[in-house]
């Protein structure tokens, strides 16, 4: 189903601070009708608060969201009414039964969908009768998305759901999201994992320190590296070399041939380049030449990953 | 309407679900009546246990022993020789020893035979006791007394000229349990709702359940409704279980009217509630919304009268002490319970609980925070 080109969000230059604090820097996108739409950032970048303010949980200082035309503040009952939201850190009451608490938040709005169906597309209907609190990881977000849905809602606001689950659990929830899609649901989706957003979004806005670096679809923004493979490895007698020489190295490697850019991180270098072979070629005979010992060598296609290091010269994921 | 229902029912599940929580807020009270219900359960009547050496052994002195036997809680016995009697005083078996001289039964009867006879002298009843334990050895001394005083007064033919007739005006005769249940039922209806709606507001709202419920379409005042409801239902029927236990185990007196008493836990489980709210709002974190309840409860625990009567707070105190909710409480619940009062002569108690509701569910409305 190809997205409707009408915006179901719109987000004018949202700002947010707290304190001396900016957490969001006037935001700016639209969302269109049934698409996935990824805010893709590290910790910090201001994807929550973004979504809090489109959601009208938050009070923007700045700068006005609408959705479907209501405007967060002014409309907030309206916006609530065609929203659902899975937030970060829900907690839900752990001694209720998973089908207690979803017949319980179906009662908090005026039209719901029935309970069994939603159970059964979460994957959850054997464990109806279960509580909250014998839940797994992936339970406890499926039943917090299925809480997302109890008013059949326009848009679905997912704020990093997959933050903490195993691999298996992780692919469990990205076919649920898909299926959503599928049947027409807008979805607003946060997360540090570029290859989730990589995988489900069909735009990504790309949020670092409360701006948008970078607005585009997954390999759109790939092809803006204007590089397709990375080259990744470590200098095993880097040791040997004083910290000014590090800088040396760094431009010995520039020259190597048809590298486009190169990033250091903690004795981690990686190279970019449009022809692996004759980049490869080349680094090894400078290795030999300089007795550099490489080692953990490897190639890769660019990801999202080298969008993000090439924007901002940090990497996604904090160490 | 539905979510009101939806969360009233919930919030019941998740009480009875939660059965720690349950369990100890129910033993709690009981426990403090079963401890202080048997220490100072009798506290009004003191059992002794004396002894007598008779070194008379005659018709009189037997008398004289047997008029013991009329007095409740006093138990005498009779020893062999008064040195043992001594030593067993001294242990603390016994609170008081009484020695009989010889000669008594003659004594005694120069009075009686000729009345004008000059060779009179009192008889003299030697009486030991132990001043470590004042209470028992001061009601003994006085019963001793009484019946000397008794004996002397019918040998000399002795009419009184004044006497003082007793009369208890409540003519009531109540246990210090009497006093203390009013006191624990009203603790507990502090404690339960101060801190447990303190707490728990402050909790859901760290973990972010009441800011998932913010997104939806639920009204605050739906959700506080729902709250009351529920915590009303289950504090007040904690309150009921308690006041049950005292009345049906502890045989703890209810002389009012179950309805007022009821009426009284309802009002007090209300107030205390609406001052929950108010700490749920102020505190930042569910860590400082115990203290700050805390903070609140403990001074009332000892000003309001749950313990020790108001009456013994010092005066500078006092006016503070007529404004705090538990006193009114206590004074309503102990006044319904152990004097039977009704709600005319309470009406200032329900006022006070009823200003109170009012003003801290105003400023609990203000103070309310879903985040």
């Amino acid at each position: 189903m190809l997205p409707d080109q009408n915006p179901v969000i719109e987000a004018e230059h949202l700002v947010k601070r707290y304190g001396d604090f900016t957490a969001v820097r006037g935001v700016s996108f639209q969302v269109r009708r049934g698409e996935i739409f990824g805010l893709l950032g590290p910790n910090g970048a201001g994807k929550t608060t973004t979504m809090e303010m489109i959601e009208g949980l938050r009070r923007p200082d700045e700068g006005t969201a609408r959705v479907a035309g209501f405007d967060t503040q002014k409309d907030l009952k309206k916006v609530k009414e065609i929203i659902g939201v899975q937030l970060q850190s829900t907690s839900l009451f752990e001694l209720l039964k998973v089908k207690e608490i979803i017949r319980m938040y179906a009662s908090f709005y005026p039209h719901s969908v029935p309970v069994e169906p939603l159970l059964d597309d979460m994957i959850l209907a054997e464990k109806a009768n279960d509580r909250v609190k014998n839940l797994s990881g992936g339970q406890k977000q499926r039943l917090a998305i299925a809480l997302a849905l109890v008013n059949d809602p326009l848009v679905v606001f997912l704020d990093e759901p997959t933050t903490g689950l195993d691999p298996q659990a992780r692919r469990t929830l990205w076919d649920i999201v898909l299926k959503l899609k599928e049947r027409g649901k807008t979805i607003v989706l946060s997360t540090h994992y570029m290859d989730e957003a990589h995988m489900l979004c069909d735009r990504i806005c790309l949020m670092d320190r409360g701006e948008i670096i970078a607005l585009d679809t997954p390999s759109n923004l790939i092809r803006g590296l204007q590089t397709d493979s990375a080259i990744e490895f470590r200098i095993r007698n880097r040791e040997e070399y004083t910290p000014d020489q590090w800088e040396d190295i760094v431009q010995q490697l520039r020259t190597v041939d048809e590298v486009k850019r190169v990033d250091t991180r903690e004795g981690d270098y990686v190279l970019y380049t449009n022809d692996l072979q004759k980049t490869l070629v080349s680094l090894i005979a400078k290795a030999n030449a300089e007795k550099w010992r490489l080692a953990d060598l490897k190639t890769r296609t660019a990801t999202l990953e080298d969008v993000f290091i090439h924007m901002t010269g940090r990497s996604l994921r904090e160490e | 309407m539905n979510a009101y229902w939806q969360l009233t029912l919930a919030q019941l599940k998740i009480f009875i679900r939660n059965r720690q929580v349950l369990f100890w807020s129910l033993l709690f009270p009981l426990f403090f009546m079963v401890m202080f219900g048997s220490f100072f359960g009798n506290g009004t009547s003191v059992s002794i246990n004396g002894l007598v050496v008779d070194h008379d052994q005659t018709e009189a002195s037997r008398l004289f022993i047997a008029a013991f036997g009329q007095q409740p809680a006093f138990s005498l016995e009779t020893a062999e020789n008064e040195a043992d009697a001594m030593e067993r005083l001294k242990r603390g078996d016994r609170h008081i020893v009484i020695v009989i001289p010889r000669g008594y039964e003659e004594k005694l009867n120069r009075w009686t035979e000729n009345a004008d006879s000059g060779n009179k002298e009192p008889v003299r009843i030697k009486v030991y006791y132990d001043q470590t334990n004042v209470t028992a050895s001061q009601t003994a001394l006085a019963i001793v007394n009484l019946i000397a005083d008794g004996i002397s007064k019918q040998i000399v033919r002795y009419t009184p000229v004044m006497t003082v007739e007793q009369e208890g005006v409540q003519s009531l005769n109540l246990k210090y349990i009497d006093f203390l249940v009013p006191g624990i039922v009203a603790m507990m209806i502090m404690s339960n709702n101060l801190n447990g709606v303190a707490a728990q507001i402050a909790s859901w709202r760290e973990r972010g359940v009441l800011r998932r419920m913010q997104s939806t379409t639920l009204k605050a005042s739906t959700f506080i409704a729902s709250q009351i409801t529920a915590r009303l239902l289950l504090n007040g029927l904690q309150a009921v279980i308690v006041l049950v236990v005292a009345r049906f185990v502890f045989g703890t007196q209810v002389n009012g009217s179950w309805f007022t008493l009821l009426l009284f836990v309802v009002l007090g489980t209300l107030a205390f509630m609406a001052i929950g709210f108010i700490i749920a709002g102020l505190a930042r974190t569910p860590e400082s919304a115990g203290p700050i309840a805390g903070f609140l409860s403990f001074p009332m625990l000892f000003l309001g009268g749950v313990f020790f009567p108001i009456q013994n707070i010092p005066e500078f105190l006092q006016p503070l002490v007529r404004l705090l909710p538990i006193s009114h409480l206590t004074t309503a619940l102990r006044q319904v319970m152990n004097v039977g009062a009704g709600m005319t002569e309470m009406w200032p108690e329900a006022l006070n609980l009823g200003g109170w509701l009012i003003a801290a569910f105003i400023v609990s409305a203000f103070t309310f925070k879903w985040e």
